[in-house]
């Protein structure tokens, strides 16, 4: 049995989309269908959700997002600030988006839908959009001066040592949509090929048994988890992206928490 | 079909580094789960935050697992090409 022989495909379904096709010009046409419906079922649950909204008496499904979004608000006012929250927003839709994306794998659905997230383009540019809006805030929260001053952390070494440290923090910035982005994806890569290979190397008459037991893992466990981690990332970015501020405002740090 | 050779050379590189990835990704839940072990021990009261807490850490650990895995296979079907 040598991997080789083990029929793996991962997107073969390319389009070309401009003449010539080459890198910019192919479209991952499996991608597009399991990420139109997953955007599909993502909206359409909110919209009937908002549609069906009551005061006092909420439904079920009401229920179910009422208690995610307080959540996810009072992970914002923890991690980044009270005035932020036009962070819930974008959290919550990712976090949502993905988890359904995520769930809709559940299904035993045939080629060419996929799940969404086993592409890295879907998740590089959730990342990209994520690390884009982060910029903007510190830029918007700290001013230039302070946004590029973020660049020379840790504050309280002196000014020689930090300018050292200048190439880290760019490199930590750069690297931040790419260890989002490649989290998501090779967890739920991970999990399409063992969907594909354990038919492969067990036989028909066993198979159901431990492919039935991965799907719920991977499926309920860690397309859950990763969702959250996404989510909780995005708001611990925006968190980070404040750094300086407080310091700046008072003066000097704040005193140390005594221990009960 | 690839050249045999290189796609035994890639077979042998793809088991280190699933191994490899394999030894850390244990080394890390092993600390994982004694850090809450011994959370749980001190104080009992915080088991079930320590719990949640514990799984959001265990999915980061493993997600450099995952990507490792993730990149192999794709590595490997496109040397068996």
């Amino acid at each position: 049995m040598v991997f080789a022989d083990v029929a793996i495909s991962v997107h073969q379904s390319q389009t070309a989309i401009c003449s010539g096709g080459g890198f910019w010009c192919t479209v991952n046409q499996d991608t597009l269908i399991s990420s139109g419906i997953a955007m599909l079922v993502t909206l359409i649950l909110g919209l009937v959700v908002a549609a069906n909204l009551r005061h006092g008496r909420p439904g079920k499904l009401q229920m179910i997002f009422e208690a995610a979004l307080s959540y996810v608000r009072d992970l914002t006012r923890e991690n980044v600030a009270a005035d932020a929250a036009f962070i819930v927003p974008i959290a919550m839709t990712i976090g949502f988006f993905i988890v359904v994306a995520n769930w809709i794998d559940f299904f035993p659905l045939q080629k060419p839908v996929i799940p969404a997230n086993s592409d890295w383009n879907l998740t590089l540019a959730m990342g990209l959009i994520v690390i884009i809006v982060v910029q903007a805030y510190s830029v918007k929260v700290l001013g230039w001066f302070g946004y590029l001053r973020r660049f020379t952390k840790p504050f309280e070494l002196p000014l020689p040592v930090r300018i050292l440290f200048i190439p880290l923090n760019v490199l930590e910035e750069v690297v931040k949509p790419v260890t989002l982005s490649l989290r998501l994806f090779g967890n739920i890569l991970a999990g399409v090929i063992m969907v594909e290979l354990i038919p492969q190397l067990i036989p028909v008459w066993l198979s159901w048994l431990p492919l039935s037991l991965w799907k719920a893992f991977d499926v309920f466990l860690i397309g859950s988890l990763q969702a959250f981690i996404f989510m909780l990332l995005t708001i611990i970015y925006f968190g980070m992206a404040r750094e300086g501020l407080e310091e700046s405002e008072n003066g000097a740090h704040p005193p140390a928490p005594q221990p009960v | 079909m690839a050249d045999p050779t290189a796609l035994s050379g890639a077979l042998i590189g793809a088991g280190i580094a699933l191994g490899g990835g394999a030894i850390g990704a244990a080394i890390g839940d092993g600390l994982l789960g004694n850090a809450a072990i011994q959370g749980t021990a001190r104080q009992p009261e915080l088991a079930g935050r320590l719990t949640t807490t514990m799984f959001i850490v265990v999915g980061l650990v493993e997600a450099m697992y995952f990507i490792n895995v993730a990149l192999i296979f794709v590595l490997i079907s496109q040397a068996s090409k």
